[in-house]
């Protein structure tokens, strides 16, 4: 950084606070909320965007929808007896995150239009120094909420550029290109394709769908709550944790098929195969439909709309991947050309290497990314050996493939206040976890993951980091082996506050 | 005491074995599984597991869910209760003690294990570690019991009068009796089809249930040594969990817990089973004798 003297002059002064939060999702608002609640007033949230809500601000698609259901895809701390759902829609979820920021105090916090730029540990001020597109924040501690799905993937297509319609990705949806009587493409069968496809397809007037990989896709029990039942949970202070912990232990079940238990991996692979045959009858599409790969190596989709719109006459499946554009014609890896109006891309995120990390800097200049160079890695999947005071809620292994983020979010933030008062307790010491620590945390999942389906055969996935291989976005347990692994703050693992007297033996 | 020996086994994996043990004239059936070494990836070490399977139960009805997940942390071994010969009228708890002990010894021979009984083999491993305190060092009952009461007879009653008269009505009877209230809440009949119809009725069965209806280790309760876990499951109606409180106020070094399910929690509950078995397992002192360890909330 070497801002000019004019730059310097239109910057605010650097604002300080004990903690400097970043991004307004689940992890960033659950960070915030906490601190707020147990009486710590300095912090500051930096959002980029000019909203809260994350993921679920981001991705306004038609039919967005979470695939956990909504009263444990919520904080344990502030229950929603409203949830109109078992699995509620975007806009509601966003809504839930919105009035989380403003009933708990949060929006005088939160400084918005503040995409960070850059992040550095100051090593003579023992500072974390901020710059964002709005000024310079410094803070004690620095928690980042960056999320696994807040970067989209944008594919390096051929003929992009030369293609005459619009072009838009799934978590920037162009709300201003009407599809009615269109033709649309939709590229890739992800999370987000599935809940897309049977949307477009109402409107559209052809939709041709590029899979490279098939999905598996199980049923969606969703159903809306009574009124009734909405007024018990208001009422009956123990109705919704109650209602949570069914829902929780139900999911948590589904870890043993992950970690390819025989007989529950056959049965999670009966009820996909029993759904598309319930659904598919051609036999052609059904082959098409049929994952080549493990269950649970990529996320398992929940969607009672999916393959049914994929039988609609004006509906294909193009089985093979975009290879190219053209004006007016998607051109498929397997030759075949679809002509189209409008390409939407349902491609994902930037997963394994977050953009994050090359944004934060330790001591020495040193870069996140830089460090992670063989796959993200950070001690109880929160803190980094050379990055003091920082901590990554949501960052690597932490993502579940069977149960709700949300419980891993909460311990992490448990985690981080845990950390806070060690370091106040002990004269404002620096929370610096070991390499040592870190290493053997990091061979210890490394060792847990090895017998799972996200290393079974065949296996490619956003869960594993393309340069090695590694399982650096997954937690390859149960989710609540996560909070009794990493739900508590432990000293052991971090530099020693003051050199302790050896023990005197006689 | 029982002379036993393996008769056969055979490697089916890795660290997986079948094999029988002979006991009394006959054969049971045991599965050995997972890491031979104590220390598991995170560094602490956690001594063998045996389970012990419930009435009408077997290794792969009750532990199909535990089994393979506990032994991605430990080696664990479990047994298939088998009828004793000659056939006789009658089958006492001293039947399926020798064939818990048999196993421990031919497989585990000189170690120390954790005893994981469920139900009817809850009071099983009860009564083996109060026989047995060399063998077993720690111990787990998950809806065990102590003596049979008034509530267990009179279900009992029932179930030996729909078996007799060959009721159609009585694999709904026992699943109605198994399964917890707030579970029943979320299923649909269709969703419970196929448990309606997973009873095998037989005469090693028949057994169980009258060996059931006469329970008393009150007295062997004191002599346990073994570092206890009591797991009681809150909306059990088999086994209310009044019988668990009394494993804990009976046996000195126990602790207790609860889980949110009816009796058949490895079918309910069984991740929250594993984790809370698991755990106890790599540190069974965490919470000391005679703590209430209350039910995580999520």
């Amino acid at each position: 950084m070497n801002p000019t003297s004019d730059t310097l002059t239109h910057l605010p002064p650097p604002e300080h606070a004990d903690v400097l939060v970043i991004g307004t999702g689940f992890a960033g608002l659950g960070t915030a909320a906490r601190l707020k609640r147990r009486g710590t007033h300095s912090f500051v949230v930096l959002e980029r965007a000019d909203d809260v809500g994350g993921t679920w601000r981001d991705n306004t698609y038609p039919g967005a929808a979470c695939d956990v259901p909504s009263h444990l895809y919520s904080f344990s701390f502030r229950p929603n007896p409203d949830w109109s759902r078992l699995f509620a829609r975007g806009p509601e979820i966003h809504r839930y995150l919105r009035d989380t920021a403003r009933d708990e105090g949060l929006l005088p916090h939160i400084r918005f239009g503040a995409e960070v730029t850059q992040a550095r540990w100051d090593t003579v001020t023992r500072h974390w120094v901020v710059t964002t597109a709005r000024g310079v924040f410094t803070g004690r501690f620095l928690v980042t909420g960056t999320g696994h799905l807040s970067d989209h993937s944008l594919p390096d297509i051929p003929g992009l550029a030369g293609f005459d319609g619009p072009v838009f990705h799934s978590a920037r949806w162009d709300h201003g290109t009407p599809l009615a009587g269109k033709r649309v493409a939709v590229v890739g069968s992800g999370a987000s394709a599935v809940q897309i496809v049977p949307e477009v397809a109402e409107a559209a007037a052809e939709v041709v769908v590029f899979q490279r990989s098939a999905p598996y896709v199980v049923p969606r029990p969703d159903r809306a709550y009574t009124d009734t039942e909405k007024r018990v949970f208001r009422r009956d202070p123990e109705a919704v944790p109650a209602h949570r912990a069914e829902i929780f232990w139900y999911l948590e079940a589904g870890y043993a098929a992950r970690r390819a238990a025989p007989h529950q991996l056959a049965e999670a692979k009966a009820a996909a195969r029993a759904h598309l045959e319930r659904q598919v009858a051609d036999p052609e599409l059904r082959a098409a439909l049929t994952p080549d790969y493990e269950l649970g190596c990529k996320r398992v989709l929940i969607s009672d709309t999916y393959y049914p719109a994929l039988t609609r006459d004006h509906v294909r499946l193009e089985p093979s991947a975009l290879a190219q554009l053209e004006p007016g014609t998607a051109v498929a890896a397997s030759g075949a050309r679809h002509a189209v109006d409008v390409v939407v891309l349902c491609t994902g995120f930037e997963t394994a290497e977050p953009p994050y990390a090359h944004l934060v800097h330790d001591g020495a200049g040193t870069s996140l990314a830089e460090h992670w160079a063989q796959g993200m890695e950070a001690y109880a999947s929160t803190t980094v050996a050379g990055f003091p005071n920082l901590f990554l809620v949501n960052g690597p292994n932490t993502g579940l493939g069977h149960n709700s983020i949300v419980h891993v979010i909460e311990a992490q933030v448990t985690y981080v206040l845990g950390a806070l008062d060690w370091s106040r307790a002990h004269g404002d010491h620096d929370v610096e976890v070991t390499p040592a620590a870190q290493r053997r945390y990091t061979g210890e999942l490394a060792r847990r993951g090895a017998d799972t389906v996200w290393h079974s055969r065949g296996c490619e996935s956003w869960y594993l980091d393309p340069r090695s291989g590694r399982l650096t976005l997954i937690w390859p347990d149960f989710a609540d082996e996560f909070r009794h692994r990493n739900g508590t703050f432990d000293p052991p693992a971090y530099r020693a506050p003051t050199l302790t007297p050896a023990p005197v033996t006689p | 005491m029982a002379t036993s020996t393996v008769r056969e086994a055979s490697v089916e994996g890795p660290h997986h074995v079948e094999g029988v043990v002979d006991v009394d004239g006959v054969s049971v059936r045991y599965v050995d599984s997972g890491p031979r070494d104590e220390a598991a990836e995170d560094g602490t070490a956690r001594p063998p597991i045996v389970l012990v399977h419930g009435t009408g139960g077997s290794i792969e009805r009750d532990y199909g869910f535990l089994l393979p997940l506990l032994a991605s942390r430990q080696r664990v071994v479990a047994l298939d209760f088998a009828r004793p010969e000659p056939p006789s009228d009658r089958l006492t708890l001293g039947h399926l003690e020798r064939q818990v002990v048999a196993a421990c010894e031919a497989v585990l021979p000189g170690r120390s294990v954790t005893l994981v009984g469920y139900s009817l083999g809850a009071v099983v491993a009860t009564a083996v570690a109060a026989h047995r305190p060399d063998l077993a060092d720690r111990l787990v009952t998950v809806a065990g019991w102590a003596r049979t009461d008034t509530q267990q007879k009179l279900r009992n009653g029932v179930w030996r009068r729909l078996r007799t008269e060959n009721s159609a009505a009585l694999p709904s009877y026992m699943a109605f009796c198994a399964l917890g209230g707030p579970f029943l809440a979320q299923a649909t009949l269709e969703q419970l089809a196929p448990l309606l119809q997973h009873g095998t009725l037989d005469e090693f069965l028949d057994l169980q249930m009258a060996l059931n209806e006469s329970i008393d280790i009150t007295d062997l309760l004191g002599r346990v040594r073994a570092t206890t876990l009591v797991i009681g499951c809150a909306h059990d109606q088999m086994v209310p969990v009044r019988h668990s409180k009394a494993l804990f106020g009976a046996i000195p070094d126990a602790r207790y817990t609860e889980i949110s399910s009816g009796h058949a929690v490895v079918f309910e509950r069984p991740a929250q089973l594993v984790q809370i078995i698991d755990r106890f397992n790599a540190d069974p002192d965490r919470h000391p004798a005679g703590s209430l360890i209350p039910e995580a909330r999520v």
